[in-house]
């Protein structure tokens, strides 16, 4: 009997039963596929349970007592979708956000996301206006340029979210954005973040020996550890935070000593110029600006973002960085006198 | 990917597939073949061989009446016999954790209350392994406060019209506006309200961050036609010249994996290029140019040139 097959009769087995189903009984109704003699048998029994279980399906063995005999049983309670029973506006929320991550096409567990939607619609009384605004979402957030591209940054994606799942260790060949080069390294996958539109990998890079983001798009190609998929190679260092990772700016970025930097803003500070220096600035209101005062490891980027507020922004201390800016702009205005 | 292992994902596909389509057509009897199959996301021939398939599954003693039974008639589906799987199994963990995920980075007050919905979904044994998951996937920070969305999402769900101040950064300044608001989606990094704006007529996007305030009105709307829908885009298409930037390979580098309208005019040797980014404004080109820290400039046209270099020499003028 086929494999797929065999799964589905076996829960359906299980399902209809009003009593654990013994493993006597379940060789003698599968003769062919769990009936021979010994371990063999009841191994491929166990990796059939246990992907039952990888597709929703708890089967679970009951030790019997006097009212009960002993077997394997699916509890129907913990088989079947619950309703959700959630209040309309939380239904929107999920419809929304699940339809516009799909629509990204590349999003970790995709394949997965897609069944999630669909048994949505068992989980939920009347959706109704959720529903409508879901088929909006992923109408209006596919983006059809660059299908090829991004069919192929799917697949890396999906390849890195098992091997999240799995903890099992990826061998990268990865295209450096400072260097031009290409490197490879074995990294222990951690997490998945996006930012600004991108995704990054977050992992341990063996190469480095310290905790790295690598950016999807400069993944040249990606193997999974195929050895043992069900043992993880490895344990998520304590204390790591892919929030904290994910969320921190582009000049909290480890590249050197932390630096204290002041930055004065013309006029008064707009809602999403003060959000643009993150929740970790400080504020003071000055003569006719504002000014903005961070911890910095990493000048170059702090660098850029004042740059591109233009004649808004300017860097006040360090000096050396005000130098620095000073000089960028001299170089650029010469090139468009 | 290895043949076995690539057997091994079809089999798993067409039993997660399955597990959803009998339900499915339990619960809409007389579904046509080309729905299923587009709910599903695979060609309509997979429905009919996964059909076929299914009439082989039963359960054990095997006597007629154990096996499934779905047919189809002219082009509809029945389903005679369910043999108990007329709801689809909890989520696993993954399609829990991915939902979730999902549904932290857009936000609203809803969002741990539907996180712990989704982790009860899920079969017991599970749980701990949705917790794992759940902290290796951060999809984004929610684009507004979790009370400005949660009304939006009320508004969405209630069909509701809102009452928004929106700020418009080409004019800086704030006006107040009604919306029906329709769905929020999300393009290159930024999540919109698609709306139909009550003043000027027709479906507009809103970005969230720059929603400063909203409120529920009294009046109720009809959602968008099919027809509308069909019609309706985030953007319309980019109009006017094109803007010429010239990028310098780390910045090239840096642009070109990221998404965006990108059109690659010319390629260097050392990893320069110059690109053209379609219906974007000069203060938009000249801000994108500057963030690269030198390693960019617009070309033009000469509007963005000269909006461009004018903004370099009065930042200049700043450090004297």
């Amino acid at each position: 009997m086929q494999k797929a097959e065999r799964l589905l009769d076996l829960a359906a087995l299980l399902l209809r039963a009003s009593e654990p189903v013994s493993w006597r009984d379940i060789q003698e109704q599968f003769p062919d596929d769990y009936g021979g003699p010994g371990e063999a048998a009841i191994r491929k029994f166990e990796r059939d349970k246990a992907e039952l279980l990888e597709l929703g399906i708890p089967v679970r063995w009951v030790g019997g007592d006097e009212d009960l005999s002993a077997g394997y049983l699916v509890d129907k309670e913990d088989f079947y979708l619950p309703d959700l029973k959630l209040p309309p506006e939380d239904l929107a929320l999920l419809y929304v956000a699940g339809s516009a991550a799909l629509a990204q096409r590349v999003f970790p567990y995709a394949r997965d996301l897609a069944h999630a939607m669909n048994k949505l619609s068992f989980a939920a009384r009347a959706p109704g206006a959720s529903e409508v605004a879901a088929v909006a979402a992923l109408q209006l957030s596919a983006d059809d340029a660059e299908e090829d591209a991004r069919a192929d940054a799917a697949r890396r994606l999906e390849a890195i979210s098992i091997a999240v799942a799995g903890r099992k260790r990826v061998h990268l060949v990865y295209a450096g954005a400072e260097r031009r080069g290409r490197t490879e390294r074995d990294v222990d996958p951690y997490g998945l973040y996006q930012r600004g539109g991108a995704w990054f990998l977050a992992g341990f890079c063996r190469l480095r020996q310290d905790i790295r983001s690598f950016h999807l798009g400069r993944i040249v190609s990606v193997e999974v550890n195929a050895a043992a998929p069900r043992t993880p190679d490895f344990e998520v260092r304590k204390g790591f935070s892919l929030a904290e990772l994910a969320t921190r700016e582009s000049w909290e970025f480890r590249m050197h000593a932390p630096v204290r930097c002041r930055v004065r803003l013309e006029g008064p500070a707009i809602q999403e110029e003060r959000e643009s220096f993150g929740p970790r600035a400080t504020w003071k209101d000055v003569d006719g600006g504002v000014v903005v005062e961070v911890e910095v490891t990493n000048e170059e980027a702090l660098l850029r973002h004042v740059l591109s507020q233009g004649d808004r922004a300017e860097i006040l201390a360090p000096k050396a960085l005000r130098e620095k800016a000073r000089k960028v702009l001299a170089a650029l205005a010469r090139r468009v006198a | 990917m290895t043949r076995k292992v690539a057997a091994k994902a079809d089999s798993r596909d067409r039993l997660r597939r399955v597990l959803f389509l009998v339900p499915y057509a339990v619960r809409h009897p007389g579904i046509p073949v080309r729905d299923l199959a587009r709910k599903c996301g695979v060609p309509e021939k997979q429905i009919l061989e996964d059909l076929d398939f299914l009439l082989g599954v039963g359960c054990p003693p095997f006597a007629p009446d154990d096996f499934l039974d779905l047919y189809v008639d002219g082009d509809k589906v029945h389903v005679a016999l369910h043999q108990s799987f007329s709801r689809p199994p909890r989520f696993t963990e993954s399609e829990a954790a991915a939902l979730a995920a999902a549904a932290r980075a857009l936000g609203g007050e809803g969002r741990e209350r539907v996180v712990r919905a989704l982790r009860d979904a899920v079969p017991r044994d599970r749980r701990a392994l949705f917790d794992e998951l759940l902290d290796r996937i951060f999809a984004g920070s929610p684009p507004a406060k979790d009370s400005l969305l949660g009304r939006i999402e009320q508004a969405i769900a209630a069909r509701r019209a809102l009452r928004i101040r929106y700020f418009t950064d080409s004019r800086g300044e704030e006006s107040e506006r009604v919306v029906h608001p329709y769905t929020l989606a999300q393009r290159l990094g930024h999540w919109y309200l698609w709306g139909h704006d009550e003043a000027r007529g027709k479906a507009l996007p809103f970005r969230l961050d720059r929603i400063r305030e909203c409120a529920l009105d009294e009046k109720r709307f009809e959602p968008p036609s099919d027809a509308e829908l069909a019609r309706g885009r985030l953007f319309s298409d980019a109009q006017g010249t094109p803007v010429r930037l010239r990028m310098g390979p780390l910045a090239a580098a840096w642009a070109l994996a990221r998404p965006g309208q990108w059109r690659v005019v010319k390629r260097d040797a050392k990893g320069g290029a110059v690109v053209e980014v379609p219906g974007v404004s000069d203060e938009w080109a000249t801000r994108f140019a500057l963030s690269f820290g030198g390693d960019a400039e617009v070309l033009s046209p000469p509007s963005a040139r000269r909006h461009y270099g004018d903004a370099v020499r009065r930042a200049l003028a700043r450090y004297r």
